[in-house]
């Protein structure tokens, strides 16, 4: 297990000249993306417990900050990236402090809510492009645009932020913040009861929660050089965090990456079986993992494999 | 003193819970709440705790208002309390659980640590520290309990029937257990059913009925009170106790 570790970072370093080739470096570059998306979501909605399905709000503003700062003043996109995250911050903030008092799938539905009310605004909003959205530009003056051709650098700037983001859910998980998370979401009145500031802290991991997926949204807009409500703040955007998360296990550090690693596979199987043809097949592929996950396994893949584990490896021993 | 509960009234709509309650708790006071199903002890105990506002009346601990002060600034005044049904944080270990309260007075993980590993040990838990709590049977969840509340270091802690459920052995290990965390300092108050228990540690005994408070004393004295009696037995009970004899 000690190698466990080491053995999945160099596997993510070395996958593009494991896997060579554009497919397969854009199925990795997908796959990062989902993985900090999941990862970010889990900090407030697997640790905390929380079930935001709205946080393709903070993706949104993420995606399309920097595409606006390249509309407006000509500038790099990536010096929007900071905005972003300011936004999102104070996003949560303005969110969080109404929705906090709900609890349950009470918070869930507000927070779908908000983040339908954000993407129909958008869309008629003709600063922003309105429906029709925002593009990056399409030759690079500098390096500092960040258009590459090849997949390949997307690849490592996306894989410095997983990294980023999975060190600070590691930092998290080990502070006593993420002790609290875990009490608030074992049981509210129980963790009040020790003097664990509830409310507060459910505020402060939205807010680092918003701010990552912020800057996923970015490295997102960043990378295809275009936006529109539905690619910034459309549900299934929200949808993809939770089922990735849930799928490999919520509140685990690893959880997001193995759900990242069977789902988006999976994703680009079926649109390449069934082309334009499938294209409400996303749907029913993430219905049909949420129906499968409440029935047989609802900690995730994560869960499953400590059930499994152990049996396999007094199964080996008796062999 | 260090708990003074002066008038508290409760009212659920037109229903009220607790009429006019006192309570004066001295530093080093073990205090028995007790009364049958519905007498409003665990909402005057509510109050108490800082989990529900009384509708009337003031809680004053260590001469500072706390009535309409949250849970959390409770515990960080130093007042403590368990559940009737324990709300153990069931998918983290004892340990874990521990140090959640231990949290409050240290905000480094090392000491949280260190203490949450102390008062494991001192409530016999050391076993299960690293079993999730919710692998723990009945008497094990009551301890994990106490243990939580005990790392963060109260000054007063209300157990609310939090020796319930426990065999005849159990119980007096969790009997000597209340008095170690008495002789730490910590004033305590008792809601239980268990009269051993509070014939056996409260030094002064409450009795509540239909909300309000009948009867108070020594435990020898208060169990021998016509009221107090009535009220558990009902009207008449000398007289059928005639007629069964």
């Amino acid at each position: 297990m000690k190698w466990s570790l080491p053995a999945l970072a160099a596997l993510l370093l070395f996958y593009p000249f494991i896997l060579t080739g554009p497919f397969y470096w854009d199925i990795g570059v997908a796959f990062l993306l989902a993985a900090i998306s999941a990862s970010a979501w889990n900090i407030v909605g697997g640790y905390a417990g929380q079930v935001s399905v709205g946080h393709s709000m903070f993706f949104g503003v993420g995606a399309y900050t920097p595409l606006l700062f390249y509309h407006l003043w000509g500038l790099p996109p990536v010096a929007g990236v900071p905005a972003g995250m300011l936004v999102s911050l104070a996003l949560a903030v303005a969110i969080g402090m109404p929705t906090f008092r709900l609890q349950g799938h009470y918070f869930s539905m507000a927070t779908i809510a908000v983040a339908e009310l954000i993407r129909i605004f958008v869309g008629t909003w003709d600063l922003v492009g309105a429906a029709i959205g925002l593009q990056g530009p399409a030759v690079g003056r500098a390096w500092w645009d960040l258009t590459f051709r090849s997949e390949l650098p997307y690849y490592y700037i996306f894989l410095a932020v997983l990294a980023v983001v999975l060190y600070t859910t590691f930092e998290v998980e080990r502070s006593r913040f993420g002790y609290y998370l875990r009490a608030i979401k074992a049981g509210e009145r129980a963790a009040r009861s020790l003097g664990v500031p509830v409310r507060a802290t459910k505020l402060k991991a939205l807010m680092l929660s918003a701010v990552f997926t912020s800057v996923a949204g970015s490295l997102y807009s960043i990378k295809t050089g275009f936006i529109d409500p539905e690619s910034g703040f459309g549900i299934l955007v929200s949808v993809q965090m939770v089922i990735v998360a849930a799928l490999g296990g919520a509140a685990t550090l690893f959880g997001p990456l193995i759900g990242a690693l069977l789902l988006v596979p999976l994703q680009t199987a079926t649109n390449t079986w069934f082309g334009g043809g499938g294209s409400g097949l996303t749907y029913i592929l993430y219905g049909g993992i949420i129906v499968l996950l409440a029935r047989f396994e609802p900690g995730g893949m994560h869960e499953w494999w400590q059930h499994v584990a152990p049996r396999l490896m007094r199964r080996s021993h008796a062999a | 003193m260090l708990l003074s509960a002066q008038n508290i009234s409760k009212a659920f709509g037109s229903f009220l819970a607790v009429r006019g309650a006192d309570l004066a708790v001295a530093e080093g006071e073990i205090i028995g709440l007790i009364g049958p199903n519905g007498a409003g002890k665990s909402t005057f105990f509510n109050c108490l705790a800082g989990d529900t506002v009384p509708t009337t009346g003031r809680v004053l601990f260590d001469g500072i208002d706390v009535t309409r002060a949250s849970a959390e600034a409770h515990a960080r005044a130093g007042i403590g309390r368990t559940f009737q049904v324990p709300a153990t944080f069931e998918d983290m270990t004892v340990l874990e659980n521990v140090m959640v309260g231990a949290f409050l007075r240290h905000h480094h993980r090392g000491a949280a640590r260190e203490t949450a590993l102390r008062i494991v040990e001192m409530t016999g838990l050391t076993r299960q520290s690293a079993q999730r709590a919710r692998s723990l049977g009945t008497p094990g969840r009551k301890r994990l309990e106490i243990a939580r509340v005990l790392a963060t270091g109260p000054r007063l802690m209300l157990l609310d029937e939090a020796l319930a459920g426990l065999t005849p052995t159990e119980l007096q290990q969790a009997i000597a257990l209340v008095r170690r965390i008495h002789e730490l300092g910590i004033t305590l108050v008792i809601v239980e059913h268990i009269m051993e228990v509070i014939m056996t540690l409260a030094q002064r005994v409450l009795v509540f009925n239909q909300g309000h408070v009948i009867a108070h004393g020594k435990p020898r004295e208060v169990v021998a009170n016509e009221a107090v009696i009535e009220a558990y037995l009902g009207r008449g009970h000398r007289r059928r106790r005639r007629e069964a004899s």
